[in-house]
């Protein structure tokens, strides 16, 4: 405990302040004594490599014991997501061109001739920030990524 | 250094029967191996024909054999790549009444 923190609590017992302002005044010290250590830690912390995309997908509360709730946990190693990217380069090319038309038609414009390998990584640590949540009445989907 | 996986579980279990079963991986791999080296010249005669069948029939065909081999040498490299990135990988599936799982290690 700090000398403030100890002038603040001998305040309130000798009834200077009242509860709600040493409340206050406690987390003003609070807000005080953490701040220059998060400043700190965004200025020197990297975020961790992403190891897993994780996909699980669990019955909703209320749900749980019935007979068609399902329940998949699924892992997989960013490094398999990587060596799966890497292998669409050996796509023959009609193959390539008729899922680029095809994803053009769904409205996205992304051609698979031009991923390279630093796309790759890119798109590897964007992943990092990555967080699906699906809330339906009776399941509950979830796509994040392990570090 | 990537390493291909050494074992995996394979997990099953329904209403009737229970299935457990630690595929040594470590063992299939070599036979795999084998196997792709007696399979390889019969591969290599199947790409040529491909390739003289199919595009860029205006080249030689030493180089077309040649292209050939050598986007099968890659095409090998990246499936072993790919075996050497399961370590880890891990699915569950499950109801009431059954279970998959499989876990690669």
């Amino acid at each position: 405990m700090s000398e403030n923190q100890k002038k603040i609590l001998e305040m309130l017992a000798n009834k200077k302040i009242s509860v709600d302002e040493a409340f206050q005044l406690l987390s003003v010290l609070k807000t005080e004594a953490s701040a220059p250590e998060s400043t700190a830690e965004a200025g020197t912390t990297v975020k961790p490599k992403p190891k897993y995309l994780r996909v699980t997908v669990q019955p909703s509360s209320g749900h749980e014991h019935d007979d068609y709730a399902e329940r998949v946990n699924v892992r997989v190693p960013m490094s398999l997501i990587r060596s799966g990217i890497k292998f669409t380069s050996l796509l023959p090319p009609e193959a390539r061109d008729k899922v680029t038309g095809a994803l053009h038609d769904k409205g996205i414009d992304f051609d698979m001739r031009n991923l390279k390998p630093e796309d790759i990584e890119t798109i590897i640590e964007a992943l990092n920030d990555l967080e699906v949540d699906v809330v339906s009445s009776n399941e509950v989907v979830k796509v994040f990524v392990e570090s | 250094m990537k390493r291909p996986p050494m074992l995996m579980r394979v997990q099953i279990h329904g209403e009737k029967r229970r299935f457990l079963i630690w595929l040594p991986l470590f063992l299939l791999l070599p036979l795999a191996l084998l196997l792709l080296i007696i399979l390889l010249p019969l591969i290599l005669v199947a790409i040529i024909i491909l390739r003289l069948r199919g595009r860029g029939s205006h080249l030689p065909p030493v180089i077309r054999a040649s292209f050939g081999v050598l986007c099968s040498v890659r095409g090998i490299k990246t499936a072993f790549d790919v075996l050497c990135s399961m370590p880890g990988l891990r699915v569950d599936v499950s109801n009431r009444n059954e279970r998959i799982y499989v876990y690669v290690i």
